[in-house]
């Protein structure tokens, strides 16, 4: 009876740890996995670890992270051991309460936390705004920026609030526990209280302050959406960056990342505890110790000096590392401050980051390259001032609407000579009749992706997307333009028609689709993933992410349907109120020069509007591989005329029109 | 010899609306042995902490050596603690500790090492330096306290209830010590305790408190044989205090009997407090008593017993060496100098009755004087 209980107790005991802990190990595989996938197991690598110290975006974070981390630590212990100090040090009736409203931030959601610091930054930000205003405009001596935003100061200055109630917490049962009388004896020796502090208090509660900085360190390590409100749209943390994976592509890269976290937050853990095992042990030893002590005056002589020695040699390792960390900061900070910098936003997975490298190295301005998810939520973060780019790649028809509502600042063109290499016929495009905003970066179709293992015979319209003997099988793409657009295209009408009728016939067409059951799901990036392992037949995304699918699996195909498609152009344009215009204007001529076409468009596969790249990469591409490119690649980056001629472009809609899609958009349900 | 040290003149401390300390006037000579005696709550700690420069007094003054020192901070003062609980540094060793006061004075390596070696011989603790203070018993914690204090050479060192966590037979053996180790060195020592007999035991001066204001200051002697009122003749030793009337000078009665005595100065026919102390109590028989009663209870204490005596409704305690067996008849003569007469005063009445005596007498004063040994009311 009794054994039986303790199988079946231990298989619970099993099932338990294995629920704890098997998304851990599966992660941790994956993270070695020699293919993309995060699915099917290629053999072992440790390429996603190289990969990731050789990505940019992560580095960078980490970095930031790291900085952040660190900085926030050592300010809010310092911070928190005064608070505690000072909290112990009053008397009962004010300490409770005092207490109570110091512990309130750490079970304050965080969310709440995160809103309110923004909140008050923006009204600071405003107030100093108004200020700096009006001290400029009385002296001209000393000129202060009249526009500050959210940045590496703010995202510090949070995580330093929120840091600080931990260190109190780990802190102040330390003091509780510690005899008061101390103090006192301290100063009767002839201690000045702050002496008091350094050479009683705080070797006293040493282990509280140690575990106070370990968890603080670790909360702002993890921390994400305090930093995600307050950091601002150019710095970001790695919980902030992985985030931003996660929204895009999931590439194993996020394994590794993750991976690296999980070790880095285990191995902290597992410090603070060997410090805590260690110090009972000596107490131990000690206790242990209360034996005759006649052997012992022999070494006095020698012990004396050695007392007097080890102190000096700690405090200057001590002295050392403060200094290492000030001068890491001050550089830090100098570098930030004095280096050009160009804020760019763009798309995941839409540039070879390598550019990124070289075109720092060749004008020593220094990019901070973020991206955002898609057109809609870049607007949303633009228009609550949020973003503080110099320059962004919208497409089209948001191109127009930031035009329309006056977002954009005109280019110099003087300044952009690689402007002469964009082919005519991507110039003066209806979204910038009179091309005086922008820049083709990229441009491409939409069309059907799917799995010829999984359809009968090949596919070539858009009634594919519709048909219910693909039910369940197919994905639609989690984007109200492109999705609506679908369906008007296969009912004969403009994608940019504003008649009502067309548009609510259109969404018709998909709610009945995804009533049968047709829809597997709303995709963005998530498309890869699904469609490389095979999970679905068919999909609709763009001409040059099929071919970074096709990479890893060869049984996909693309096809611009009959009844036509969107052929969408995105184009660098710089922000009304960028502050580094001339940075913006170095960079969008740099990304439009044939050589970085020509990097680019190997690395994203999307077309280029420059018009020397594109006919120097079929040579390009044999010199680099070795392998002539095929008729088919190139056909799908380039786009024969034939095809494009069944395309239309975005065209912005009117705002009733923008409302309707929304609407419609919301009340499909997949 | 006598040369005035330490005044504190007319202090008073209050917390909130608490009066602590109630005008204090008291001064302490050089080389002066002085014990703060008193009950929880009595001011004595108080009064330690206004001296030690940890408090400072609400109004009133507070001398040294004839300056003024209520706003020198406790670190600048020429006197050195021994706190209750020793409140030695967990962090250091022995040696470290000692040193502690000698380094932040930064003396010289050598001098340290000289002096602190040299006082750990004083306190009998040589050999121990390296030891953390963790692996010492509560003795030897006690004596690193006291050579911690006195390494500084310290004018005055003052000393809370030291003695408070030890076990009896270590506190007679710290007594001894500390008294010599007052005398070698030549320091005022200004010590606070509940203990009487400790108390009576090492100093030259006692001062007994309670309610934030000194009942008594006297030596030893005086404090025991002439109390000034009921709550000192009951704190210090057993008292049997009894309603009195001073027929004349030399002249008390009690129990409507006219008792001899040595003390005068009284109006005529003023009411009185009268002390007999149990051992001033000599047992006879019944018919050569100058009182008679009955004896209700007999504890036998080693050297003597302790008799409970009913006087026609009033219980005296007696201690004698003569065996008086539960329910026989005795009685009582008392010497001139036996019997001490008081004035009344606001603890007439309200001490020295043993109506209510029990065989843990003992336990329960200790238990009602001094809960958890800790001078909590001084404390905030």
């Amino acid at each position: 009876m009794r054994r039986k209980r303790n199988g079946a107790g231990r298989l619970l005991m099993a099932l338990v740890f294995l629920f704890l802990y098997a998304p851990i190990f599966l992660l941790i595989i994956f993270s070695f996995n020699a293919g993309n996938s995060s699915a099917v197991w290629q053999g072992f690598s440790l390429g996603w670890y190289a990969q990731l110290f050789q990505d940019r975006l992560v580095m960078e974070s980490v970095y930031t992270t790291l900085l952040v981390s660190i900085l926030a630590t050592v300010i809010s212990t310092v911070a928190g051991v005064f608070a505690a100090v000072g909290l112990f040090g009053l008397k009962r009736r004010w300490r409770s309460p005092l207490m109570t409203v110091s512990n309130l931030p750490t079970v304050n959601a965080d969310i709440v936390t995160g809103v309110s610091l923004c909140l008050l930054f923006a009204a600071v930000f405003q107030g100093w705004g108004s200020f700096a205003r009006w001290f400029n405009s009385v002296q001209s001596a000393v000129e202060l920026p009249a526009r500050l935003t959210l940045g590496f100061t703010t995202l510090l200055l949070a995580h330093i609030a929120f840091d600080i109630p931990y260190v109190i917490l780990n802190v102040s049962p330390r003091l509780r526990q510690m005899d008061k009388n101390l103090i006192d004896a301290a100063q009767d020796l002839g201690c000045t209280w702050f002496q008091a502090l350094r050479k009683v208090i705080l070797p006293e509660i040493k282990p509280g302050v140690v575990s106070g900085a370990l968890i603080a360190f670790t909360m702002s390590v993890d921390d994400f959406v305090i930093s995600y409100f307050t950091a601002g749209s150019a710095t970001s943390t790695l919980s902030m960056t992985i985030y931003g994976m996660t929204k895009r592509r999931v590439s194993p890269e996020i394994n590794a990342v993750s991976t690296l976290l999980f070790a880095v937050v285990l191995g902290l853990l597992i410090l603070s505890n060997v410090l805590e095992a260690r110090q009972e042990k000596l107490a131990e030893q000690n206790a242990a110790l209360q034996r005759p002590a006649e052997y012992r005056p022999v070494k006095i002589r020698s012990a004396a000096p050695k007392v007097t020695k080890k102190p000096w040699f700690r405090r200057t390792v001590a002295a050392v590392a403060v200094c290492a960390l000030i001068g890491s900061v001050v550089a830090m900070a100098f570098a930030v401050g004095f280096q050009p910098v160009v804020n760019v936003c763009s798309w995941g997975e839409y540039i070879d980051t390598d550019l990124i490298t070289q075109f720092e190295e060749e004008t020593g301005i220094r990019v901070n390259y973020q991206t955002a998810e898609s057109n809609e939520t870049l607007y949303s973060l633009l228009k609550s001032g949020g973003g503080d780019y110099d320059v962004i790649v919208p497409s089209d028809y948001m191109i127009s609407q930031l035009i329309e509502e006056d977002m954009l600042a005109p280019l110099d063109y003087s300044l952009i000579p690689n402007f002469s290499k964009i082919d005519p016929k991507f110039r003066n495009l209806p979204y910038d009749p009179d091309n005086r905003y922008t820049v083709p970066y990229a441009w491409g179709t939409l069309g059907i992706i799917y799995n010829t293992t999984m359809v009968d015979e090949p596919i070539d319209s858009w009634s594919a997307m519709f048909d219910e003997a693909n039910a369940g099988q197919v994905l639609l793409i989690n984007n109200s333009r492109d999705a609506l657009g679908i369906a008007l295209m296969y009912l004969g009408y403009s994608v940019n028609t504003t008649d009502e009728n067309e548009i609510r016939e259109a969404y018709q067409l998909l709610a009945d689709a995804a009533e049968r059951g047709v829809y597997q799901g709303k995709v963005m990036d998530e498309v890869f993933q699904t469609m490389e392992g095979g999970n679905a037949a068919i999909a609709t995304y763009y001409a040059g992410d099929y071919l970074t699918m096709r990479e890893n699996n060869e049984d996909l195909a693309f096809v611009v349907p009959k009844e036509g498609s969107n052929w969408f152009v995105d184009a660098m344009c710089m922000l009304k109120d960028a502050r580094h215009p001339e940075e913006a204007h170095a960079w969008i001529n740099f990304m439009a020069s044939t050589d970085s076409c020509l990097a680019n468009l190997d690395y994203i596969w999307y077309g280029t509007a420059n018009q020397e790249a594109i006919e120097q990469y079929p040579a390009y591409y044999e010199e680099l591989y070795d392998e002539e490119l095929d008729q088919e690649t190139f056909d799908i980056i380039q786009t024969p005329p034939e095809v494009l001629e069944r395309c239309e472009m975005y065209l912005v809609l009117p705002k009733e029109t923008r409302n309707l899609y929304k609407e419609l958009w919301i009340s499909l349900g997949v | 010899m006598a040369k005035e040290l330490i005044r504190l003149s007319d202090c008073v401390v209050k917390f909130d609306d608490e009066i602590i300390l109630d005008r204090l006037n008291l001064y302490i000579n050089d080389r002066e042995f002085l014990t703060l005696l008193g009950p929880s709550g009595c001011g004595k700690t108080t009064t330690l902490r206004i001296i030690g420069g940890f408090l400072t007094p609400t109004s009133g003054d507070v001398f040294f050596d004839g300056q003024r020192i209520n706003d020198v901070p406790p670190h600048k003062r020429l006197v050195n603690t021994v706190f209750q609980k020793y409140a030695l540094f967990p962090h250091l060793n022995v040696f470290e500790n000692v040193a502690f006061g000698l380094r932040i004075a930064k003396v010289s390596n050598d001098e340290v090492k000289q002096r602190v070696l040299e006082m750990l011989e004083i306190v009998n603790l040589k050999g121990f330096e390296k030891r953390p203070i963790s692996a010492l018993s509560g003795g030897q914690q006690q004596r690193v306290a006291i050579a911690r204090a006195l390494v500084n050479r310290p004018k005055v060192l003052l000393l809370d209830e030291p003695l408070g966590a030890l076990d009896m037979r270590l506190r007679k053996d710290m007594q001894n010590e500390l008294k010599r180790i007052q005398q070698e060195l030549g320091i005022t020592f200004i010590y606070v305790t509940h203990d009487q007999e400790e108390a009576l035991a090492m100093s030259d001066t006692v001062v007994v408190m309670d309610g934030g204001r000194i009942q008594q200051i006297g030596t030893p002697e005086d404090i025991y044989n002439e109390p000034k009122n009921a709550f000192v003749a009951d704190f210090i030793g057993e008292s049997n205090i009894l309603d009195g009337v001073m027929r004349a000078d030399g002249v008390v009665e009690l129990f409507n009997r006219r008792f001899q005595c040595l003390d005068g100065g009284f109006a005529p026919d003023e009411p009185v407090d009268v002390v007999i102390r149990p051992e001033d109590v000599d047992i006879v028989s019944e018919d050569q008593g100058q009182l008679k009663g009955v004896v209700t209870q007999v504890t036998f204490k080693g050297v003597h017993y302790d008799t409970i005596v009913d006087f026609s409704g009033f219980k005296w305690l007696i201690q004698t060496t003569d065996y008086c067996p539960v329910g026989s008849r005795i009685g009582i003569k008392i010497d001139p100098d036996g019997i001490h007469v008081m004035k009344k005063s606001a603890y007439s009445g309200m001490f020295g009755d043993y109506s209510s005596y029990s065989e843990e007498y003992d336990e329960i004063g200790d238990a009602t004087m001094e809960p958890g040994g800790e001078d909590s009311g001084d404390e905030e």
